[in-house]
């Protein structure tokens, strides 16, 4: 069978189309991680302009002195939303917004190292331990995640009622909007502030380089590059 | 009592859709050069219906989607009918019983709509169109080899020419797992944990004792790209035996690609097994640059109980949207009053004709309304000119 292919589609990978001309973009993460990714991007070789890290600089995408990566900074969760839809083939986001998302088209080959913290349940000190949650059928639980709280108390053979918010969970218990939280817990300083008491880890969290899998399935030599220089940058052999 | 406004009659339920001019008549223009071109290659064409009893569409490879089925009860034998959701299940039943005698190796096509409940992130649609090829009966490199050109050949005919297939072998990971004696509750994390590429927690389900089969693993995982690079890491790997075997099956796959098609871009994932329920051998999935959706996916699985087969499935909605637009057939408006005979022989020519119900008293007017690009006049065609 000699089939007579028309002679682009035997192109290997030479330059890539017109359409995939443009850099590849890497989702940053708002906030807390931010700060931390600094040191490891200049590992990695990347410069991104002065200002990304800047929050109150109103642009949102940020050339970088390598032509073929810009930069964009977005929320958390939305890094993995950019990034699951492959219109930022690369991304840096904590496990627990994967937890959260649990997008299957996300890769996450790189665990990063920094951005450390857990998702804990955390309840008043005034009821932590007054009855035992084992009896429990159900329970109306303050969280950003929804998806971890359910799951996690499904497996305990507990329904989760889910109250979602989007900040000051502390506040829910102790007025009356929910029995526990589930949240994000650094050192527990604002737990403490607010009454609350850390019952259980959830999970241990650090964050992660992800990939979208399309494009490490259509430029593998672009992402599997990007992929293997941030894991020179964290001088990490496994 | 709400007073819900009346839904509106143009509102689908999610996942399906209109076609509408042009896009209907380029789809199926495609879809028969598809088919066509898997014709030219020997592979004949079979019509299974788009329902079944639900016991024997999916027993087999079918059990793997019965998930994904609609089902409906027969008011007729009072039995559960199910709708395909994959055509593979149906041409391998085919196959293995009225073609049962057929000689071998057995080549057949097929082109068809396909109905799921439910669509995915990537693909929201819930009705898809099939339009494949299986090659029954041989379990060899060559045949593998072979469903990758005539897809490339098929690919290339509707005008497509970037494209990659990323060859796979789903029941390495299994054979992996199963050979380092993993209790099943890790072995399901570890599964999912390589779903995802997340090393991490590759190596957490593996802990302390098991860092070299992690360190393996995530050298395989991070492999995932160009095939000479791929088929290096999975031969420098620690295979056990059975898995060795299929990552040999897979070089030889791959070079007897490569000795048919040199320049064709192949990639390999050593690790994946995404979407792959039913398959034993080397998978394939077809990508185009720049596009998020797969074009095309398929692979080794046992046709019937035993028989050895493999195929690919591409969707034409998929592929269409990937390659450069096609033009309709150029249309043609024909005034009242003209000659029968010339529509007719323009019609010959492939225009399509556009023939004036009644007398217009401006044809070049109404020629433009009803979005005609040509005019037929006394003199022959004319251009009809845009306001």
């Amino acid at each position: 069978m000699t089939a007579p292919f028309a002679a682009a589609a035997l192109e290997p990978d030479a330059g890539g189309p017109p359409d995939l001309g443009g850099p590849v973009v890497l989702a940053l993460p708002k906030g807390r991680i931010l700060a931390e990714c600094g040191p490891l991007l200049a590992r990695a070789g990347v410069h991104p302009a002065a200002d990304y890290a800047d929050e109150s600089s109103r642009r949102l995408r940020f050339p970088t002195d390598d032509p073929g990566l810009d930069v964009i900074r977005v929320r958390p969760f939305d890094v993995a939303t950019f990034v699951a839809f492959g219109a930022a083939p690369l991304g840096i986001c904590g496990a627990d917004v994967l937890m959260e998302f649990d997008y299957p088209e996300i890769y996450a080959p790189l665990d990063l190292g920094i951005g450390g913290c857990r998702i804990s349940v955390a309840e008043p000190v005034a009821t932590a331990g007054s009855d035992d949650p084992r009896r429990w059928s159900r329970v109306r639980v303050a969280t950003k995640y929804p998806a971890i709280a359910r799951r996690h108390y499904a497996a305990r053979g507990i329904q989760a009622e889910v109250v979602e918010l989007n900040g000051a969970m502390e506040l829910a218990p102790g007025l009356g909007l929910s029995r526990v939280i589930v949240d994000l817990v650094a050192t527990g300083s604002t737990l403490k502030a607010n009454g609350l008491v850390e019952t259980e880890v959830i999970a241990h969290v650090t964050s992660r380089l992800i990939v979208n899998r399309t494009a490490l399935k259509t430029r593998p030599d672009v992402i599997s590059g990007w992929i293997a220089r941030f894991r020179a940058a964290l001088g990490d052999a496994a | 009592m709400t007073d819900d406004p009346p839904p509106n009659p143009a509102l689908l339920p999610s996942g399906l859709r209109d076609l509408l001019p042009p896009e209907a008549e380029i789809e199926a223009a495609s879809v028969e050069a598809i088919m066509s071109s898997f014709a030219a290659h020997g592979y004949q064409r079979v019509k299974p219906p788009l329902l079944e009893f639900e016991d024997s569409l999916l027993a087999g490879a079918g059990g793997a989607v019965a998930e994904d089925t609609f089902r409906l009860l027969d008011p007729d034998s009072h039995r559960m009918l199910a709708l395909r959701s994959d055509t593979t299940p149906q041409v391998a039943r085919i196959a293995t019983t009225r073609l049962a005698a057929a000689p071998r190796p057995l080549r057949l096509s097929y082109a068809g709509q396909c109905l799921r409940t439910r669509g995915s992130q990537l693909a929201p649609d819930r009705q898809v169109a099939q339009s494949g090829i299986e090659l029954v009966g041989v379990d060899s490199p060559a045949a593998d080899a072979e469903i990758v050109l005539v897809v490339a050949d098929a690919l290339a005919a509707v005008g497509l020419t970037r494209f990659s297939f990323d060859l796979t072998l789903p029941p390495l990971v299994p054979a992996v797992l199963a050979a380092a004696g993993l209790d099943e509750a890790t072995r399901r994390g570890l599964a999912r944990a390589l779903d995802r590429k997340d090393a991490a927690a590759v190596r957490a389900h593996l802990g302390a004792d098991g860092a070299a089969l992690a360190r393996m693993l995530i050298e395989l995982l991070l492999a995932a790209g160009p095939a000479d690079r791929a088929l290096a890491a999975l031969d420098a790997a620690d295979l056990p035996d059975a898995a060795r075997r299929l990552a040999r099956r897979l070089q030889e796959t791959v070079a007897a690609i490569h000795a048919r098609a040199p320049g064709l871009k192949l990639t390999v994932d050593p690790i994946e097994f995404r979407g792959y329920l039913y398959h034993t051998g080397v998978c394939v999935t077809v990508y185009a640059p720049g596009r998020q959706e797969e074009l095309g996916r398929g692979g080794r699985y046992l046709c019937g109980e035993s028989e050895p087969a493999t195929g690919v499935t591409l969707f034409p909605d998929a592929v269409l949207r990937a390659a450069p637009r096609q033009t309709p057939r150029p249309r043609v408006f024909v005034p009242f009053d003209m000659d029968p005979e010339a529509a007719a022989d323009l019609r010959r020519q492939g225009y399509a004709t556009v023939v004036a119900l009644e007398p217009a008293t401006a044809p070049m007017a109404e020629a433009r309304r009803l979005e005609c690009a040509q005019i037929l006049t006394e003199h022959g065609l004319s251009t009809v000119a845009t306001e």
